[in-house]
């Protein structure tokens, strides 16, 4: 008993020491956190300069484009954007259509919340989590399987990510006009790469992968019958919850 | 749509696209969940993953395309195996920008 309490004790006094040394940058976890970011920016290149092409296209200036980039760090949402700009829709059918692409990050950004709590000051962790996108999201909970969360590591991550997304879309807007292709560098592959690296990775009970792949069947169901879904995302929302529902149950039964 | 209307667009935009990634964050840091609910949350990302996955092999262009001229397919195979095998993010994402390099330039996709 007492030897438990010891190491109670003691696990807590680490903590402590850590919440500390957090408020300071600690450089190594800055460090890891830019470093797993760097897949991320080779993923985000091609997408990041297609954008800046396009936003051109249709008719943004550099900054325009580039100043997008900075505020909203939504990848999906800017194309919708600049599609119906080009269809000369209105302000509010793409504000509201990147509400409907959004949406789905209350539900990742609630499963952070577990991992941060306690780690990252809820200042920090709201500020950084602007940066949250699907890779940053998957990148970050693998790294959670295993270390705890911090606020260098997150915002390594976040920042550079962004910065990566905001300079590849930047170099569109003024390269466009002279690279057209860049399909042929395999470039277009990297994020598929990407998520299935992290699939892979983030599958450690026998029920995550029974879940991950209904929920990939579920989704792409949703996706097939329901065509309008598909374009806004919103069979990515309901495919996991129904298959984070049957993750429970499988593993209820145990 | 004049520079004007660009700027409230953008602005608009920023603001649907923050609040779903902050608000949570903001608001439910002060909570602590009752247990299923956090197991239930840790089913979410294998789920997301395995959505995403699917979604950029099986319908590359946000169109479902399950055949033999999906050259993201073909692409996914020698790319699975090398996650599997080095679970190394870096190693899978050098086999996958390669096969779709050559499949693109030398198999004429």
């Amino acid at each position: 008993m007492v030897h438990r309490r010891n190491l109670f004790a003691g696990v807590r006094g680490q903590a402590v020491t850590h919440q500390l040394k957090e408020k300071f940058m600690d450089k190594k976890e800055l460090k890891q956190g830019m470093k797993d970011a760097l897949p991320i920016v080779l993923g985000y290149l091609p997408l990041g300069f297609a954008f800046g092409v396009l936003a051109k296209d249709v008719g943004m200036t550099v900054s325009q484009a580039t100043m997008m980039s900075v505020l909203c760090f939504t990848g999906a949402g800017q194309y919708i954007a600049i599609g119906v700009m080009q269809a000369g829709g209105a302000i509010i059918t793409i504000i509201m259509a990147n509400l409907l692409v959004n949406i789905r990050y209350l539900l990742f950004a609630t499963s952070t919340v577990p991992y941060l709590k306690d780690r990252v000051p809820p200042l920090t962790a709201s500020l950084l989590s602007y940066g949250l996108t699907d890779e940053t999201y998957a990148v970050a909970m693998n790294h959670y399987q295993d270390y705890p969360a911090t606020s260098s590591y997150l915002a390594g991550l976040n920042l550079t990510s962004h910065l990566g997304w905001i300079s590849s879309s930047l170099l569109g807007a003024i390269l466009g006009s002279f690279i057209t292709n860049t399909d042929k560098f395999g470039l277009g592959f990297a994020l598929p790469a990407m998520y299935t690296c992290l699939l892979v990775m983030m599958i450690n009970r026998k029920s995550d992968i029974y879940l991950a792949v209904s929920t990939a069947v579920i989704c792409l169901a949703i996706g097939y019958l329901a065509p309008a879904m598909m374009g806004n995302l919103s069979n990515i929302i309901l495919a996991t919850i129904i298959g984070a529902t049957l993750g429970v149950m499988i593993n209820g039964q145990h | 749509m004049d520079n004007t209307s660009i700027w409230i667009m953008i602005i608009g935009v920023s603001l649907v696209s923050l609040l779903p990634r902050i608000i949570p964050v903001a608001v439910l840091s002060r909570y602590e969940f009752p247990a299923v609910v956090k197991e239930w949350l840790s089913f979410v990302a294998p789920a997301v993953l395995g959505a995403l996955t699917a979604l950029s092999v099986l319908a590359p262009q946000g169109k479902i395309d399950i055949s033999f001229q999906n050259i993201y397919i073909w692409a996914f195979i020698p790319t699975l195996a090398a996650a599997v095998k080095t679970k190394s993010l870096f190693s899978t994402l050098l086999v996958g920008i390669l096969t779709m390099a050559v499949l693109y330039n030398f198999i004429g996709f």
